[in-house]
């Protein structure tokens, strides 16, 4: 029995779409959850996924056409099924009416000529009032401005926001306990993981998989990630030795551990070598925050705030070199972790509390000229994020790996060419004892 | 027990008296700190701010050059190369422009061009700015040319305490630093701390902090936005005024951490507006996350796009006053009287 | 009762062993250009160069007496005094290759080589910009009690710009101790100069600074030694500058794009017979201060040392790309 693809309604006043793009073709194979084809409303592009795992047949309507909201636009079969002619739509059974792109029968209605000056269809706005509206999901088009010219100013949007009454967000309540800590066993002393801001433990994947199943892991989730419990911090210090203390829960067993971490997880792990200096063999930092004061506080707080896949893409974007290198199944997958309402309440008042004004208050460099152990630094030569010049204004001894081609998170980009970094510097540190 | 001495702990003087107290301590502390400039001897220098410091230091030490702005300008460059510390006066700062080869060819670009091994801790201090009746040749506010070359520094002091401040960080920098003092302000009056003390280099000061809108000036125009800001608060309107006091290297955390707060930017400059650095500070603005907060045109103010007049009203008009100041954040708001 | 001496100046006031290293030094000016020139054919070489053989002499005999705490300054044709001066052949070639173990680390290369640790204050670009800063140095010498001179190289065309007469002048209401060597080498660039200055002798400018000025023959070893030795006496007596102008003759063009359309072959060939590498060489072995077989090895050395010098240069690293804006400021 073949699954109805059908065009799903997507906008609240919404009676059509059109469709704007097959991101499968017919007859290919499609997984359940992946992009299938696009569809445009009047006030946004979407994405639709696919219903079932299968073969994709029977595309009943193509790029251009409209169709009504419900109607069948495609098939998938099983695997093993046969594919058979096309089979009558379910629902109301009624007759599916697409209609072709080149005749519209409703043409929408002749728009007065707009204002000589009139800059096509976009409204004129302040960027305050964009970034305002963006971040509330309103479409500046429905906003009246009252600025010079119609500007709409940010004020307008305040207004707007409050009189639709919006549904303030859930109310966060910061949760107590031990921090989240998951284990791979190995052989030889182990790597001590600490990911970045609004990333999680399972985000080492790639490069525990490029490290070897030999590798000892410990992997913490940061509080108010993954799966530990949403604690609220009031600042760095604090967050340090809140990591710390699962640090050391953690390491009891180890007289000597390794020590991994990305951005503000490389600055807890340069925390943390600084107090326990005996215990670190050795420290690799991937493009780790807290040695400039630059950063890119509006990318960290776009993906705290971001609801949707659409508003979460493109922040994800500025994390990689290339912004192909984030897909859309990755910004999917990263928005469903993401979608615990408590856990972006915990992660937006980190952001207050660790970047403010857009800048990083907290300096680690005099940890780290205090460092002892060997220590590698691996940084994107196109991190937009956190530049990389801060590893070279900074004094220390340490080795610098700069990756051309690498953004904010090169151990998602290239895992293969920081796992042998990370290994070679281990590997280094163990034959010299 | 020390009762405080109000004498002592509000030391005010002249603009003026300020940089000579600071030439003064340096030439006392460190005997490689020499005087260059034309008649900053007996004279005392063009606007009298070296006056007497010749019959403490002695012509060695503070010596008047010929009329060669060029050659003056390289020899204390090259004194700056050997050991010495000189501080080369230009009579105006209009004059520089007869010295741009060294002091941007050369001093400028020696440490670059020798990969680091050499040093040209140079200052050149320029009495700059309009409103003196001296007309297209002695009036300029040419600062912003000297923003465009790297390997320089570019001071503005708006205040005593600063002017003495920033000669004593020029002094004790290893690079090129150049001053630009505003002639009007040389007889204005204000604290200056006893003693050495440096006004750091690149960093700007908020001078009045506001909600609405952020004025970014230096130099004179400080004060001038600052009378601005006043008239403003009874239109509802709370500007924060950011004193640049360096125009290289630029204080961008400051200014972008006011826009972000105030959402509206207008600079205000007395050099001629366009390619000034009014553009620098729109740009920088405009290429940051500050941009999301902006909710309202970045707006300029800077002189007139013609040489300073001589006539008094032409001259006035000629660069931001305190009402073209606060018109223009009226614009801003649009609320135009 | 004494002989009265007739050898040349410098034979009877420098030690052999000295005489021998000058000439060591010229043959590793000329080896060093034409390995130069050489590299740059090849084009492992980017930008352009001014050689200066032909002149050796005035480069050498100009130097014969300067200490590292001595300061010179130099011009776009500036090779030969920063051999003259001491430099390290190997790191100016690594300076011409853009290499980080170049004198400016790859940031300045042929037109910026310097050395200021031992007095070499540098190269210019700029035609005439080194004279005010010579005198700068010298006012330094001066105000800072030290016994130190300063030598000014400059070129013909050099004498026409404006710095050349300001830093003249103020050198000389100061009495300060600088030596002004111009190189009139005939042209600048193209234009002679004959053509470009109003007085028949460049070092009859220095009348109008109340300074001796004097010209000899540059490609004479010798004779600007001598010229030199009295100046350089001048201004560490504190008498003041003095001006010298060597006139000799780059054989080859103004830089690597010159056509030669402004001279003839005749008058380079008539230059190239009076080699100043030559015939210092041949005062040396008619005065017994050297032999035929010890020419053939300072020769021999001098090409061994731009052998060596090109191989260090290539094996040398590139600067880091991120590092382009480093040096800007002090660290």
């Amino acid at each position: 029995m073949p699954t109805e693809v059908i065009l799903p309604k997507v906008d609240m006043d919404m009676t059509h779409g059109t469709i704007a793009v097959w991101h499968v073709a017919e007859g290919a194979h499609v997984t359940k959850g992946a992009a299938l084809f696009d569809i445009e409303t009047d006030k946004a592009a979407m994405e639709v996924e696919a219903p079932a795992t299968g073969t994709l047949h029977h595309i009943s309507a193509q790029p251009g056409d409209k169709v009504p909201v419900g109607g069948v636009v495609a098939y998938i079969y099983p695997a093993d099924a046969e594919v058979g002619p096309m089979p009558t739509a379910s629902g109301s059974g009624a007759e599916i009416a697409v209609e072709p792109a080149a005749a519209d029968p409703h043409p929408a209605p002749t728009v007065q000529a707009a204002p000589a000056d009139d800059a096509g269809s976009k409204p004129r706005a302040t960027p305050a009032a964009r970034a305002a509206a963006r971040r509330a999901n309103l479409d500046l088009a429905d906003i009246a401005g009252t600025g010079p010219l119609g500007r709409v100013q940010h004020s307008d949007v305040a207004a707007l926001v409050e009189s639709r009454s919006v549904p303030a967000p859930a109310v966060w309540e910061a949760e107590g306990g031990a921090l989240h800590v998951s284990h791979r066993k190995g052989d030889g002393p182990p790597l001590v993981l600490l990911h970045g801001f609004s990333a999680d433990s399972q985000s080492w994947a790639p490069l525990e998989k490029a490290l070897g199943p030999q590798q000892p892991l410990i992997r913490i989730d940061l509080p108010g990630h993954g799966r530990s419990p949403r604690r609220k911090i009031g600042s760095f210090a604090e967050l340090a030795r809140m990591v710390l203390d699962a640090f050391d829960e953690a390491t009891r067993a180890h007289p000597s551990v390794h020590l991994l971490g990305h951005s503000l997880g490389g600055a807890l792990a340069l925390a943390i070598a600084d107090t326990r200096a005996r215990q670190v063999a050795s420290l690799s930092l991937i493009a780790p925050a807290g040695l400039g004061p630059e950063i890119d506080a509006a990318t960290l707080t776009g993906i705290t705030r971001a609801t949707r896949v659409e508003s979460l893409a493109p922040w994800l974007r500025r994390l990689t070199a290339e912004p192909q290198g984030i897909s859309d199944d990755y910004a999917k997958a990263a928005m469903t972790l993401r979608a615990d309402p408590a856990l972006q309440a915990a992660q937006a008042d980190m952001a207050e509390v660790l970047f403010p004004d857009g800048v990083q208050p907290f300096d680690l460099r005099p940890a780290l000229g205090r460092i002892e152990c060997p220590t590698a630094m691996i940084w994107g030569r196109s991190d937009h994020i956190l530049p990389y010049r801060h590893a070279l204004a900074v004094g220390g001894d340490f080795a610098i790996h700069l990756l051309p081609g690498a953004g904010h998170v090169p151990q998602i980009e290239c895992p293969d060419r920081v796992a042998r970094i990370v290994a070679r510097h281990m590997a280094a540190v163990t034959a010299a004892v | 027990m020390n009762a405080i001495n109000p004498e002592t702990a509000l030391r005010t003087m002249s603009y003026a008296e300020a940089i000579r107290e600071a030439m003064a301590l340096a030439m006392e502390a460190d005997p490689a700190v020499v005087l260059m400039g034309e008649d900053i001897g007996v004279y005392g220098g063009a606007f009298q701010v070296t006056l007497d410091l010749i019959e403490r230091f002695g012509p060695d030490r503070v010596m008047d050059t010929p009329i060669s702005e060029l050659g003056g300008a390289g020899v204390a460059v090259g004194a700056a190369l050997t050991g010495l510390k000189p501080i080369y006066e230009f009579q105006f700062s209009d004059f520089a422009m007869l010295a741009m080869e060294q002091i941007v060819n050369q001093a400028a670009k020696l440490r670059y061009m020798l990969g680091g091994e050499a040093a040209v801790p140079v200052v050149f201090r320029l009495p700059s700015g309009s409103g003196t009746g001296a007309a297209a040749q002695h009036s300029q506010s040419i600062e912003a040319w000297f923003g465009h070359v790297p390997g320089l520094k570019v001071l503005q002091p708006s205040t005593p305490e600063d002017a003495k401040g920033m000669l004593l960080a020029a002094l004790a920098d290893p690079d090129p630093v150049m001053i630009f003092e505003h002639k009007l302000l040389y007889k204005t009056r204000g604290h200056v701390p006893a003693g050495r003390y440096l006004t750091p280099i690149g960093k700007a000061l908020v001078r009045r902090t506001g909600t609405d809108l952020t004025i970014v000036a230096g130099s004179i125009m400080v004060h001038r936005a600052l009378e601005a800001a006043e008239t403003l608060v009874a239109e509802g309107i709370s500007a924060e005024v950011i004193d640049l006091r360096s125009i290289r290297p630029i204080d961008h955390a400051t200014i972008l951490a006011s826009v972000r707060k105030t959402g509206r930017l207008m600079v205000v400059y007395e050099g001629v507006k366009a390619f000034g650095v009014g553009a620098e500070i729109s740009a920088l603005v405009a290429e940051s996350d500050a941009f999301d907060y902006l909710d309202a045109p970045i707006l300029r103010l800077g002189a007139a796009d013609a040489p300073v007049p001589y006539n008094p009203d032409l001259e006035r008009a000629a660069v931001p006053q305190v009402d073209t100041i606060a018109a223009g954040a009226r614009r801003l708001f649009r609320r135009e009287v | 009762m004494a002989k009265a001496d007739n050898r040349p100046f410098a034979l009877r006031t420098y030690a052999p062993e000295k005489l021998r290293e000058a000439l060591r030094r010229m043959y590793l000016i000329r080896r060093f250009e034409e390995g130069a020139e050489d590299c740059y054919m090849r084009g492992l070489i980017h930008g352009t160069m001014h050689l200066s053989i032909g002149q050796e002499a005035s480069a050498m005999a100009s130097c014969m007496e300067l200490t590292d705490a001595d300061k010179i300054t130099s011009t776009h044709r500036g090779h030969g005094h920063c051999i003259a001066k001491g430099a390290n052949v190997g790191r100016m070639f690594a300076e011409f290759f853009g290499k980080e173990t170049g004198y400016c680390h790859g940031r300045g290369g042929s037109m910026h080589i310097a050395d200021v640790k031992t007095g070499n204050l540098g190269a210019n670009g700029i035609v005439g910009g080194g004279l005010p800063i010579a005198v700068g140095a010298a006012l330094s010498a001066k105000r800072l009690g030290k016994p130190d001179v300063t030598v000014c190289f400059f070129g013909d065309g050099a004498n026409n710009e404006g710095a050349f007469h300001e830093a003249l002048n103020m050198a000389a209401i100061w009495k300060l101790p600088v030596v002004f060597v111009c190189e009139n080498n005939r042209y600048g660039m193209s234009t002679p100069a004959s053509y470009a200055t109003a007085v028949p002798n460049i070092s009859d400018r220095a009348a109008a600074y109340a300074m001796p000025g004097i010209t000899v023959d540059g490609n004479d070893f010798s004779a600007v030694a001598e010229a030199v030795h009295h100046a350089i006496r001048r201004a560490r007596n504190g008498e003041g500058p003095s001006l010298v102008e060597n006139l000799t003759y780059r054989w080859r063009g103004h830089s690597k794009s010159d056509r030669n359309r402004y001279r003839t072959k005749e008058e380079i060939e008539e230059w190239m017979a009076r080699d100043p590498i030559a015939r210092f060489q041949a005062d040396l072995i008619a005065h017994g201060i050297l032999d035929q077989a010890g020419a053939d090895a300072i020769a021999a050395e001098a090409v061994a040392a731009v052998a060596a010098g090109v191989e260090f240069a290539k094996a040398s690293p590139a600067p880091d790309i991120s590092e382009v804006t480093r040096y800007v400021h002090a660290e």
